[in-house]
């Protein structure tokens, strides 16, 4: 890497540009962070306190009080667990059919399944609303999971995954007797373990971050998502306690940024291979 | 000892009907009714007047998609998404590949830069925008002052009609820049080194191999990119609801923050769905141009 002086310096410009564009990038992080540990009087600052003169948590006491956070994350943990979970199963059995059998209408059905990633939930959420409110699932855990009990791209990666199995592990399982209930949750499950997980990441990190469908289902402050609960902290013409927002974003952000920190590799991975979103 | 082909399931062919309906028809019957069924009734509403309340569907054949083009506000947040997309779309693009053949050389903690670059991407757009909006904030939000520091004439961004559009694309660009990176990085990477070895025996410089041959090979990359780019772009919601709710004077209105307020604050169904409907010919529209043009530049290895 530096075998040459010209190299060397060239490599030097580089990080340069780079570090400098990483620096643009991280400065809203560091400047959630830090906003939200100062003390008041730090915030509104001139020239801008870089390091807090002190670390508090008051901005976090203030948050903490003013919004029921838990309640917010254990509805978010519900909705993308359940989500999740059910994608995952459902995915992995329709996934097996597609890739195994062979019947009527397959593609039909396949391409129908499909066709649904090239219509957002933009398009849909006025139909959609006016079905659940006839079927009563308006503000309810059910109406927000409505459109997401199952994912398309979950179907189409397990789908590819299963097709890569040999032949003959499943053959053999059925010489032995085991059903095809069996033979999927036994034998395919753990082959494709990289891919269920794969979609698993990316739908839950999907569902964490989900605003439109949340804010547009959820009337009931009992069933806010983070999402919703943070637009609304924020409020659209007010609230310019920077502190306590920002420790509001800090605990919003945080579990996320910090589980991304810990996979980084795995997770810009599995987004990369897929494209963001079923 | 030389194996035999490897036969995978995908040639298994099993004609076990029942089994296959069984476990296809959960996913089918969720997807028909949550997503299918609505996709159609969408366009369906789009010439009703619907009343919820009263359960009353009055058909009023185009009268909604009238009133679309003759309403001053929906022409405005067609233009601003418009603006927002044309911008957004390709800058995305541009700055990815840019970065992308930047960290396409090796160079120290190249690892954690990239995931400093990623970093927006798994980051909620809701609470992501809360923290832009205190940076933008015209007094003491930390642009304007850094631009005081350093005697550069300090800016209203989301303030005015006319910068608000501009800072909200900013943000659009800071959360998208590191997912267009990571996957012409990836495009890159996948790029024979014979081909670019051969380049540069024959002579070419560094901008010329880019241009003659990885830019050409990054096509299919190209496209997919920035028919997702697009997209995305089309829906944009969540940074505008947060930064500006639409404002000032509408400056920011986009077709979805539109179609929200008139579905589910004013309950005018029937016009919203007109609107999604739009939406969608948009995005259809925009999705096979892209392809089909794109597709004559791309190049077989």
């Amino acid at each position: 890497m530096w075998a040459t002086p010209a190299r060397a310096v060239g490599t030097l410009a580089l990080f340069v540009v780079v570090a400098g564009g990483a620096v643009l990038m991280i400065l809203p992080f560091y400047w959630m962070l830090m906003t939200a540990l100062s003390p008041a009087p730090d915030v509104l600052a001139f020239p801008p306190r870089w390091i807090p003169s002190r670390l508090t948590p008051e901005h976090f006491g203030v948050a903490w009080a003013k919004a029921a956070w838990l309640t917010y994350y254990g509805n978010s943990l519900v909705v993308a667990g359940v989500s999740v979970g059910c994608s995952l199963v459902l995915g992995l059995f329709a996934g097996y059919a597609f890739a195994v059998y062979r019947f009527p209408l397959q593609h039909v059905l396949f391409v129908l399944i499909l066709s649904t990633l090239m219509v957002p939930v933009q398009v849909t959420s006025v139909a959609l609303y006016i079905l659940l409110s006839r079927i009563g699932w308006v503000d309810t855990y059910a109406g927000i999971l409505a459109p997401n009990f199952a994912s398309a791209f979950g179907v189409f990666l397990l789908r590819q995954g299963i097709r890569a199995i040999p032949v003959e592990l499943v053959e053999a399982a059925r010489i032995d007797g085991a059903g095809e209930v069996r033979i999927v949750l036994t034998i395919v499950a753990p082959l494709v373990r990289t891919s269920l997980a794969t979609v698993a990441m990316i739908l839950f990190l999907g569902s964490w971050n989900d605003f439109l469908w949340p804010v547009i289902v959820i009337n009931s402050p009992d069933l806010r998502t983070i999402p919703v609960a943070m637009a609304l902290f924020k409020d659209p013409y007010g609230n310019i306690n920077y502190g306590p927002l920002m420790a509001a974003a800090v605990i919003s952000t945080g579990p996320m940024l910090v589980a991304y920190a810990l996979s980084q590799k795995y997770m810009i991975r599995g987004i990369a291979l897929t494209g963001l979103k079923g | 000892m030389p194996r035999p082909l490897r036969r995978t399931v995908a040639r298994l062919h099993a004609r076990r009907v029942w089994h296959a309906y069984a476990f296809v028809a959960p996913v089918v019957i969720l997807f028909g009714l949550f997503r299918v069924v609505p996709s159609v009734q969408t366009l369906l509403y789009s010439v009703y007047r619907v009343e919820l309340v009263r359960g009353r569907f009055t058909f009023v054949g185009a009268e909604n998609f009238r009133e679309l083009v003759a309403d001053a506000a929906f022409r405005h947040a067609a233009w601003n998404t418009l603006v927002y997309v044309l911008v957004i779309v390709p800058v995305s693009a541009a700055l990815g590949l840019l970065f992308a053949v930047l960290f396409d050389a090796e160079f120290p903690l190249r690892e954690l830069f990239k995931a400093v670059y990623f970093a927006p991407m798994v980051t909620s757009t809701v609470a992501a925008a809360a923290v832009w909006w205190w940076l933008y904030n015209p007094q003491f939000g930390l642009f304007n002052v850094l631009l005081r520091a350093v005697g550069l004439p300090i800016q209203p961004w989301l303030m005015s009609t006319r910068t608000a559009l501009w800072s909200i694309i900013l943000f659009g660009i800071w959360k998208g820049l590191g997912y267009n990176m990571v996957i012409y990085l990836a495009g890159l990477q996948a790029i024979p080194g014979t081909f670019l070895e051969a380049a540069r025996i024959d002579g070419a410089g560094p901008l010329q191999r880019f241009r003659r041959i990885s830019f050409p090979l990054l096509a299919p990359t190209t496209t997919f990119l920035l028919i997702y780019n697009s997209i995305q772009a089309f829906q944009v919601f969540d940074q505008v609801y947060v930064l500006t709710g639409g404002g000032p004077a509408g400056a920011t209105n986009v077709v979805v923050l539109d179609l929200y307020r008139q579905a589910f604050e004013r309950y005018n169904f029937g016009y919203a769905a007109a609107e999604a409907t739009v939406l969608f010919v948009l995005i259809l529209a925009v999705t096979a141009v892209q392809y089909a043009y794109s597709r004559r530049f791309e190049v077989a290895y």
